[in-house]
């Protein structure tokens, strides 16, 4: 196991340099000019050569590199080119928030999903099973953009039971509507895996003998079949929460919340190279966290893939 | 001559075009506010104006009556002795506002949330009112010389920054200097060029600056208000970041910032102008999206916005609480052709693609019929020596087909995302035309970049859409985007008659003279056509009416809030 964790550790630090360097030679040929933007179109074009100059962009790309990484590891991150602000306390700052939303939202998902799921999986064909169906596919059928709209004129515009942002200052109540969207576009999915996955089981031999045995559905279910219809899911848990944790930029943008999707956008479009190359370095590492974690979790559910791992 | 004898020397002449109706009592006031008169001088040209058709025309120019006011009465009067508001004291006004797309700095910043932001922590010389008036801020008062080269601006007295420091003449010259420096980032360099150098700028003495220009220009006081929205009065050791140094001598000080969050503003208890403002406070909320914001201002969550847009506010329309103020302005999203290329070369095809476009169709489906149609020329209905006289453009597909005279016409159209609806209604119209458009959308980094003497797309391709902010005086457009070999001057126009007529325009403080050059430039304009102007956008703003009074429209969407006050 600890050989695994080392490799793995390995592979992430190569990951993550050959990230930056694309990521960086990326950045020289997307179109734009950051000076430009930061003194907007109307500075004159002494003012944007000097920009440039203050920057450090009319240096060869390599010898930019260079700067930035060791500047990186040894853990000055740079300023924004377009915030002003130190890209360090930015990039955390935009990361803990979007942790914070992803995990509430993790958290309440996987309940609710593997509820429905193993509901919809339980009385397969019955007509709890497609109403379950139908609507958890309505809702990830339905862009975030548009749910989020909507929740925000509902319960916020008509009822005023809401804020209509997720900013700092309204605490838990602002990631309700958030939270809500999110779960909405990620439960189809896992409740459909995990649906399959219980139909899959209970047509499983060892299904049947249990249920000969006498066994009551209460153990039958909780004994036999949630723990191995989870083998499946786990993979489009740990997809979801990837997603949750760097992906929500539709949601970060209608609910004004300062995630690290945003920020990487808005990064990106305004070729803030310095803010781009962390948020981008810092969310490949929660990213590949959420690998190990799904791995692991998987090989506690499932001996034979530890088997194979450890091998 | 002296000051006061050429002050009087205009008065009189104001007078006798007032009388003889060839001004309208706005065109006074906007005049006299230039000239810096004094409030009975103003008040017996008004007299001279009589009870004519235009009576209501100097407070209903802009939307709001107070402004016009302020413009007449502060050109001397002291304005620390102005009444509180009516209707109760206090309060934080929240405003919605789309994230800066750069760092705020007074010097450099440029778009609508970063000018807010210094606005409420800095002033002017002179503010700009929204109809285009002038109203004295730091400057109480400003003459010309004889031909309009030389201007002495005299300072309001006792006015000290936040910090405590007096403002003095040393400051202001060191404020203007910062702006007028060689190694300057700040856009207002390009707008002082040509007409306030380096090293024009002298502090006569504590409280007189005297300004040098390179050439005359009637309309400067302009160029030193709020309409050179980077000229604001900073401390003479000013740094930035804006945030840590954000000491001046506006209504509010900044009490913290976050460039995700917002700002939020106290206020100033040392502020200069007694009784205002009448805020506790002001918060700048950001959004990241302008439909998210419209849906902040619907919850609750901000009482108004520094930026808006018009298409967006449907749902505030009819609700009962919300009032939407509107100003006609003179933004303008400007259609460019290339006059030394294939196709665009030919002035019979330009014409054509004018011709072909629906201006009124235009104007339903972008700004909600809130536009002012436009001519093809830029002097907008909005300035008061626009020439009336020159027939309108409107869609005409059979002069199209006689212009085209059976040519087969195809080009591609640049453009940057926010101009996109308008350019696929260009698309779709000059179809019907028989004209083929291809779209060539570029991100505004791409649209943006590159030199500006070479190859920026946005100067440098066959046709384009460029959008810009309002300008309070015309030549502010037409020198930089029209004369021969100017700065941006994307169609590459040139025309000799056109350029002497637009210095003669900054030349002369004779009205008759100014709308006789501004007839020849629209002329030129309108009957050559590289560039196509369609609509003269609207400026609005959204408020919660049922909780404030006071808050206005402008159309450089500028943010002036001392006269708020709880409704």
């Amino acid at each position: 196991m600890g050989r695994l964790l080392a490799r793995r550790i390995g592979g992430l630090a190569i990951t993550l340099a050959l990230t930056s360097m694309v990521v960086f030679a990326m950045t020289s040929v997307i179109p734009g000019d950051v000076a430009r933007r930061i003194l907007g179109r109307e500075a004159s074009q002494e003012a944007v050569n000097a920009k440039q100059a203050e920057l450090g962009l009319d240096r060869p790309l390599i010898e930019q590199y260079r700067s930035w990484l060791s500047g990186f590891v040894r853990g000055d991150w740079g300023t924004s080119f377009t915030k002003g602000e130190s890209v360090r306390s930015l990039v955390l700052t935009h990361l803990a928030h979007s942790l914070t939303l992803g995990l509430i939202a993790f958290a309440v998902l996987v309940p609710v999903a593997l509820g429905l799921g193993l509901l919809a999986g339980l009385r397969n064909g019955t007509r709890t099973d497609r109403t379950i169906t139908v609507l958890s596919l309505c809702g990830t059928a339905t862009p975030e953009f548009v749910s989020g709209v909507l929740l925000l004129i509902v319960f916020s515009v008509r009822l005023d039971w809401l804020p209509s942002s997720a900013r700092d200052e309204y605490g838990f109540r602002g990631l309700v509507l958030p939270v809500i969207c999110l779960v909405i576009v990620c439960v189809g999915y896992v409740t459909r895996m995990v649906r399959a996955s219980v139909i899959a089981t209970l047509d499983r031999p060892y299904i049947r003998t249990a249920r000969l045995k006498g066994i009551t559905t209460r153990s039958l279910v909780r004994r036999h079949v949630l723990r191995n219809s989870l083998v499946v899911p786990i993979t489009a848990l740990g997809v979801q929460l990837r997603y949750l944790i760097g992906g929500l930029i539709a949601v970060e943008f209608l609910f004004n919340f300062a995630g690290i999707g945003s920020l990487l956008l808005e990064a990106a479009q305004e070729k803030d190279v310095p803010t781009l190359q962390a948020a981008t370095l810092v969310t490949g590492v929660v990213i590949m966290l959420t690998f190990m974690l799904t791995d692991s979790v998987y090989m506690w559910l499932d001996p034979r893939v530890r088997v194979g791992a450890e091998t | 001559m002296s000051d006061n004898e050429l002050q009087r020397q205009w008065a009189a002449e104001l007078a006798t075009l007032a009388r003889s109706g060839r001004i309208s009592r706005r065109d006074v006031i906007r005049k006299a506010s230039v000239f810096g008169l004094s409030v009975p001088l103003v008040a017996s040209l008004l007299a001279a104006c009589g009870s004519d058709g235009e009576a209501s025309s100097a407070t209903d120019g802009g939307t709001t009556p107070a402004a016009g006011t302020n413009a007449l009465g502060g050109t001397t009067a002291p304005e620390g002795t102005a009444a509180p508001s009516a209707g109760g004291k206090g309060g934080i006004l929240t405003v919605g506002a789309l994230t800066p797309s750069t760092e705020v700095d007074p010097v450099t910043g440029f778009d609508g949330a970063a000018i807010a932001i210094f606005q409420l922590t800095h002033e002017y010389l002179i503010w700009l009112n929204p109809d285009f008036t002038l109203r004295p801020q730091l400057a109480e008062s400003w003459t010309p010389d004889d031909n309009g080269q030389l201007w002495t601006v005299a300072l309001r007295q006792g006015v000290t920054f936040s910090d405590g420091t007096p403002l003095d003449a040393e400051t202001v010259k060191a404020s203007f200097d910062r702006l007028l420096s060689p190694d300057s980032e700040s856009a207002a360099l390009s707008a002082f060029k040509g007409v306030l150098e380096a090293g024009g700028v002298t502090a006569k003495d504590a409280s007189t600056v005297v300004f040098q220009l390179a050439r005359p220009y009637a309309d400067f006081p302009y160029l030193i208000s709020a309409n050179t929205y980077n000229a604001v009065i900073l401390p003479k050791d000013y740094t930035a970041p804006y945030a840590d140094h954000a000491i001046g001598t506006g209504p509010f000080v900044l009490d913290s910032y976050s460039a995700t969050d917002g700002a939020k503003f106290s206020r100033n208890e040392t502020y200069w102008d007694t009784g205002k403002p009448g805020l506790d406070g002001v918060e700048i909320k950001f959004y990241k999206d302008a439909q998210a914001q419209v849906l902040g201002l619907q919850s609750g969550e901000v009482d108004t916005q520094v930026t808006s847009q018009i298409a967006l506010l449907t749902p505030i329309e009819s609700n009962p609480d919300f009032t939407i103020d509107q100003v006609s302005g003179t933004g303008v999203t400007v259609f460019t052709l290339r006059v030394d290329q294939p196709p665009f070369d030919k002035k019979n095809i330009r014409q054509a693609i004018a011709t072909a476009l629906d201006r009124n169709a235009i104007n339903d489906t972008l700004s909600n019929g809130k536009a002012t149609l436009g001519n093809d020329h830029l002097l907008a209905p909005a300035y008061p020596a626009s020439p009336t006289d020159i027939p309108q453009r409107d869609i005409d597909l059979d002069k199209v087909k006689e212009l085209l005279a059976g040519e087969q016409v195809s080009f591609s159209l640049t453009f940057e995302p926010p101009t996109k609806d308008y350019a696929v209604i260009i698309q779709e119209q000059l179809k019907q035309a028989g004209i083929t458009v291809e779209l060539d959308q570029r991100t505004s980094d791409d649209f943006y970049a590159g030199d500006q003497a070479v190859d920026t797309p946005w100067l440098f391709t066959p046709a384009n859409l460029v959008g810009w902010a309002g300008r309070a005086v015309p030549t502010q457009f037409i020198i930089p985007m029209v004369k021969t070999g100017a700065v941006w001057n994307g169609s590459k126009y040139a025309n000799p008659a056109l350029d002497a007529a637009a210095d003669a325009y900054d030349a002369t403080t004779d009205e008759a003279e100014k709308k006789k050059q501004a007839e020849i430039i629209a002329t030129a304009l309108n009957d050559h056509t590289p560039i196509i102007i369609t609509n003269w956008s609207a400026s609005v703003r959204p408020f919660n009416s049922s909780k404030w009074t006071g808050i206005a429209a402008h159309p450089s969407s500028f943010v002036d809030f001392n006269d708020v006050a709880p409704a």
